[in-house]
């Protein structure tokens, strides 16, 4: 018995122990999970286990086919979502950083302020989205932009409570003595800030992000529901399945897929980036 | 002790202003929700049905302004200026067709499920169902919008543009395989629905009793105007049998149906371009169905069958209700549920999947769900005229 694991642990071990073999591994398996769920699905394996068919669960080659025939009109209802849920985010992210700033400086006054905030968090994304495209009919005479206007606040509101809880954080959880020592060089409230409390505040700032990306994808797709103006991918999965097109549905579930998916990508090369440099300094 | 008192004092301040944010938010909420489920349209108009006899009166008693334009105007106007109003999700292709009729674009804005888009000015032709959306705009419910004559619509029936709505149909599996069942439950519900035109007043109390979603005066309302499109075929003349399947409405239905449904699929557009009117409905049912004088059929496959409404309990589907309460399917053999829908339901999809055995659905949702790759059969066709206009205000178009 000793020597066989004596052997084992030279062969097999010794490279999963190689750091490079590990990186590739966190990437290596996700994807044979899912080409994995990829063959089981196109092989009907997966309509079995989930006791559904072809109809409701088309195969990947069919939706495959239909997003290359509808490429364009796909791509045209892609970049109005990701507008929306971009623009939202930004807004709402800055507006929630603003919240928490102003919360870490009148810290009695903050505590509460966030709580307001988390009771507007708590609304759902579907009486929201009503209420924006009533609030927002005398913005435009062009329904295209008041509509754009109404998913953008949508998006915003739905931003703002993460930035806020986790910024606040950031920004008043210091180091030990932090706060002592900017006091004993007598430095101001706004140089404390500056200089201590924002740099402190940046990696919560990603966490917050992780979180509001794909949030914001998720009530940008919801609010297209109740836009005046017809147009998103959410929209399009709503009127396909509607109307009984579940392959051209999933078509669409697919490229809100791939949009969470993409943006959640550029927030992990750009946090990567950001931190170590943050680190460093 | 200054310091606490600070403290319990901002608290309490905070608190105060949470509240208030909260509670105004709330209520905000509460109203914008209410106003975007169609159940709450008619709530609203539930709450406010008890001075309905008051509103033709008054109504009348103002000068009516009638509109200085024709429909064809009105709709370029309407168009041009991108105020034409539809709901969507396969309710649009009637609107789309008459946009084409007149040379318009076929986009639309998309219309909530109550009226306010068209009280606001924001939708100035706006889809209504004559039995339902209609009655809310004319007519002086507490609640409704109480414009009386001051609004005019354009008829789709009249306008050469009218698509078939509310039919009964199941899986052409099921029908198949359950020919009696299915004759049976087609002689009660025809029963049904020839007692509920004959009495409406009834039929809309029998509603309101089944757990309608709207008031007993809005459902007598909706009772008298679907007895219209039940009776009354696209060309104005009485019917002669209820739920015949007219070829030429079912043609012209199929027609614009091919011209106006737009699919990304391109397996499902060629079996779009290629369905025939054999391929959606089945009239041996209902001709065997009527040949009985007794209503039975033999040995019922199947007696205990369940129904997929399109939409709230109301008297939209009175007939079945009725034949429900009145003892017809029970008479017939069958033990009838009826599931009803709301919201973003897919009765195609509930009756494709057998999670229900008979549906009611429009007749273009059907061909677009056959084009899906469904196989889905109409065995009757209980509208027999379009119940969907456009209504405008008199003011808008002078």
């Amino acid at each position: 018995m000793i020597p066989k694991r004596k052997r084992e642990k030279n062969v097999l071990a010794r490279v999963h122990e190689n750091s490079r073999v590990q990186a590739a591994e966190t990437f290596i398996f996700p994807v044979l999970f899912g080409v994995l769920v990829l063959i089981l699905w196109q092989n009907q394996i997966l309509h079995k286990i989930l006791h559904t068919d072809t109809f409701t669960l088309p195969l990947p080659g069919r939706i495959l086919m239909i997003m290359s025939d509808n490429a364009d009109k796909i791509l045209s209802n892609v970049g109005a979502t990701v507008a929306v849920a971009v623009i939202g985010l930004a807004a709402g992210s800055v507006f929630g950083y603003a919240i928490a700033i102003l919360a870490a400086l009148f810290r009695k006054w903050g505590a509460a302020g966030l709580g307001i905030v988390a009771a507007f968090n708590a609304i759902p994304i579907v009486a929201l989205a009503p209420v924006m495209t009533n609030w927002t009919k005398d913005v435009s005479s062009d329904a295209a932009m008041r509509s754009m206007v109404a998913k953008i606040l949508v998006v915003t509101i739905v931003s703002i409570a993460n930035m806020s809880f986790n910024a606040f954080r950031g920004l008043t959880e210091l180091k030990p003595f932090a706060e002592d020592l900017m006091s004993s060089y007598a430095a101001s409230k706004k140089e404390t800030l500056i200089k201590l409390r924002i740099p402190n505040s940046v990696p919560y700032i990603f966490t917050a992000l992780r979180v509001a990306v794909p949030s914001s994808v998720i009530s940008a797709l919801v609010s297209e529901y109740f836009a005046e103006y017809i147009v998103g991918v959410g929209r399009q999965i709503r009127e396909n399945i509607v109307l009984a097109q579940y392959a051209s549905a999933w078509a669409y579930i697919v490229a809100a897929c791939l949009i969470g998916i993409i943006m959640y990508g550029i927030l992990m090369i750009v946090e990567g980036i950001v931190l170590k440099k943050h680190v460093k300094a | 002790m200054k310091n606490l008192k600070t403290k319990v004092l901002s608290t309490v301040c905070a608190v105060a202003v949470g509240c208030g944010i909260l509670s105004g938010c709330g209520t905000a909420v509460k109203e914008t929700t209410a106003a975007t489920t169609t159940a709450a349209v008619e709530t609203t108009v539930a709450a406010a049905v008890t001075t309905a006899a008051a509103a033709e009166t008054s109504a009348a008693a103002t000068a009516a302004p009638a509109a200085s334009l024709t429909n064809e105007e009105i709709v370029v106007k309407a168009a041009q200026e991108g105020k034409v109003g539809n709901w969507g999700l396969g309710n649009e292709y009637e609107i789309q067709a008459l946009l084409m009729k007149y040379g318009q674009p076929t986009t639309y804005l998309s219309q909530a499920f109550d009226m306010d888009g068209f009280d606001d000015d924001s939708i100035s032709l706006a889809s209504a169902m004559t039995y339902n959306e209609l009655g809310l705009v004319k007519n002086d419910y507490e609640g409704a919008y109480a414009y009386g004559d001051t609004v005019g619509f354009i008829d789709m029936n009249d306008e050469g543009v009218a698509m078939l709505e509310d039919n009964l149909f199941c899986n052409r599996e099921f029908a198949e395989s359950n020919p009696n069942t299915v004759k049976a439950f087609i002689y009660a519900s025809m029963k049904g629905w020839e007692y509920a035109c004959a009495n409406p007043e009834e039929a809309a109390e029998i509603v309101f009793n089944n757990g309608s979603s709207v008031s007993a005066e809005h459902q007598a309302y909706m009772a008298s105007e679907v007895k219209k499109l039940v009776e009354t075929d696209v060309n104005g003349n009485a019917v002669t049998q209820i739920g015949n399947m007219d070829e030429t409405a079912m043609q012209q239905t199929l027609d614009l149906a091919k011209q106006y449904i737009q699919l990304d699929d391109s397996v499902a557009k060629d079996n779009l371009a290629a369905l025939t009117i054999d391929d959606i409905r089945d009239t041996s049912y209902i001709t065997d169905a009527y040949a009985s004088a007794d209503g039975v059929f033999g040995d019922l496959e199947k007696t205990d069958v369940s129904i997929q409404l399109k939409w709230l309990p109301q008297a939209q589907f009175m007939g079945y209700y009725v034949a429900l309460d009145k003892g017809f399917y029970t008479d017939a053999g069958l033990t009838v549920t009826i599931v009803p829908g709301g919201g973003d339901i897919s009765e195609t999809t509930a009756v494709n999947s057998g999670t229900v055995d008979f549906g009611v659905t429009w007749v273009s949702n059907l061909i677009s769900a056959n084009a899906g790759g469904m196989k889905l059969l109409e065995v009757a066709q209980v509208y027999q005229r379009s119940g969907l206009v456009l209504v405008y205000k008199y003011d808008s178009f002078q």
